[in-house]
């Protein structure tokens, strides 16, 4: 496979709920080794594409993953083709350590005998998680969690990650630890989709930035766009 | 105070008699949001198994009616349940209700209406005293055999992989399979355990009754689905608490209501049971207004 083949490809999504389109036939690239950025108002559509990549809810069109067609698979087996999310909210398991939710994040490996180098990894790219690994998950900070949450997804050693509003109730130091940890994420050659309200910040960081207005691709946007008064105004209010 | 002691150690088994009916119910509805109420037939499934097997010697009859109940219970989940998936949990149970009635129906096809009976580990049926006070040896029998199972599923969910991926699971089940959890291993999981614990449950109630009609397990899963949602059957320490407290009281009413009101005692039972719901609509041990999972 060429690298050029490498990442997510998605073409003609579409999402509806009860017959009422959510996401109108979009198209995006994901290439390994950079990170793109969904951006757009509530109710845009983003979390649906996002869930509909992962078959967690029922979508129309083309899902490419390192250029095999991941259509018609469950949740569970999307992560095993080589794509995690990070949910909206983090959703980490709260009752349950953190070395127990970097365990789970590990089930959905296709190569289980690099657990032990993944979770080296991790804990690298995370110290603060090494510290509290016997802490329970519930007792972290909001930032904490957010690094257990991707520490987790990046345990089944994805070739796609995509998060769900990552800065999502942090606070700017949290988001800047984040979006530092994406950014060695992204320089690893993963392919990175990330989902947020933050139109400046994530302009400025990924290396191309799609606008999600209802349900249906608007603008596509370069890092020098970031600054560009106009540009924003057009991707928000149209 | 001997009278007191005897009594404490009835309500302490009845109440993990019921914990554990609860338990069973609890680990298939943190992960489906299916309350079963046709655990009462995996129960009487288990009973009649033992009541017709029990002649071959209990290391046949116990693990027999084991195999019963999984198989049910499994059986329930493939040809029932895994076809509802989308369902609310309303229709769940509704449909669970459905299975239940149609359970009982072929019991009764098959046994008749009459009870079946025979002397299920009769030896347990008698009293042992302890500095004087006389105890039944089923109650510490049900008290041990509880605390067993709950230590070894204690076990099993924080040692193993595939325990703590229930565990997960049971906690949110959505987030568990978009971090790669199979949907099926670990409802199977809950439905496989839940028919073990339905089978130590009708391995005590058997024991203490002797007798099995098609509608056996259906008091005792009443009982146990009240403790649940008491207990706040979101959480599966939830739904065993509960499921404890309810047989508790309810036996420590029948020991110590005056002999004319005793007949009462579920109903003084569901009166503490609707003040707590008034309370704590979320269940006891739930924090907050507990998850609601669309």
């Amino acid at each position: 496979m060429s690298n050029a083949d490498k990442g997510l490809s998605v073409v003609d999504l579409t999402v509806a709920y009860n017959g009422v389109p959510a996401v109108r036939g979009i198209s995006l690239e994901v290439p390994a080794g950079q990170a793109i950025g969904l951006i757009g108002p509530n109710g845009a559509g983003k979390s649906s594409t996002l869930l509909s990549i992962m078959g967690a809810i029922p979508r129309g069109g083309t899902v490419l993953v390192d250029g095999i067609d991941i259509a018609g698979l469950p949740p569970e087996k999307v992560v095993r083709k080589g794509v995690s999310l990070v949910p909206e909210g983090r959703h980490v398991f709260a009752e349950l350590t953190v070395m127990d939710n970097l365990r789970l994040g590990a089930v959905g490996r296709r190569d289980k005998s690099g657990y032990a180098e993944a979770l080296e990894n991790v804990l690298a790219l995370f110290p603060i998680l090494s510290e509290f690994s016997a802490r329970q998950a519930g007792l972290l900070s909001g930032g904490q969690q957010q690094q257990l949450a991707i520490g987790r997804s990046l345990m089944a050693d994805p070739d796609v990650l995509m998060l769900d509003e990552p800065s999502l109730g942090l606070s700017p130091t949290a988001v800047d630890a984040v979006f530092e940890a994406l950014d060695v994420i992204r320089g690893l050659g993963k392919a990175v989709l990330v989902v947020e309200q933050r139109a400046e910040f994530t302009i400025a960081f990924c290396d191309r930035t799609y606008v999600l207005h209802d349900g249906e691709i608007t603008l596509t946007l370069k890092p020098e766009d970031a600054n560009n008064v106009d540009v924003l105004t057009q991707a928000y209010f149209g | 105070m001997s009278q007191l002691l005897q009594s404490l150690v009835d309500a302490l088994s009845a109440g993990a008699t019921l914990g554990l009916a609860a338990l069973a119910i609890g680990l298939v509805f943190g992960v489906i949001r299916l309350a079963n109420f046709a655990t009462g037939e995996i129960i009487t499934a288990g009973a009649y198994t033992l009541i017709f097997t029990w002649q071959l010697g209990w290391y046949i009859s116990i693990p027999f009616a084991i195999i019963v109940a999984v198989l049910l219970s499994l059986l329930m989940e493939l040809s029932v349940f895994s076809r509802m998936r989308a369902a609310t949990p309303a229709t769940l149970l509704i449909a669970s209700f459905g299975l239940s009635f149609l359970l009982q129906r072929v019991y009764e096809l098959a046994f008749t209406n009459n009870v079946q009976t025979a002397p299920v580990a009769s030896e347990l049926a008698q009293s042992i005293s302890i500095g004087g006070v006389r105890i039944q040896m089923l109650s510490v029998a049900t008290i041990l055999l509880a605390a067993l199972l709950l230590t070894g599923l204690q076990l099993f969910l924080t040692r193993t992989s595939l325990g703590l991926q229930l565990k997960a699971a049971a906690a949110d089940f959505k987030t568990a399979r978009l971090i790669g959890i199979p949907a099926s291993r670990v409802i199977g999981l809950s439905f496989a355990l839940s028919g073990i614990l339905a089978a130590a449950v009708a391995f005590v109630t058997t024991v203490q009754t002797g007798a099995v009609g098609p509608t056996f397990g259906v008091p005792i899963t009443i009982l146990a689905l009240v403790g649940a949602v008491i207990g706040g059957i979101d959480k599966i320490s939830g739904a065993l608490a509960g499921g404890f407290l309810v047989g508790f009281a309810t036996s420590m009413l029948a020991s110590w209501l005056p002999q004319d009101m005793s007949n009462f005692k579920d109903a003084y039972v569901f009166m503490l049971v609707i003040g707590v719901l008034l309370m704590r609509p979320q269940g006891l041990l739930i924090r907050g207004r507990g998850a609601v999972r669309t």
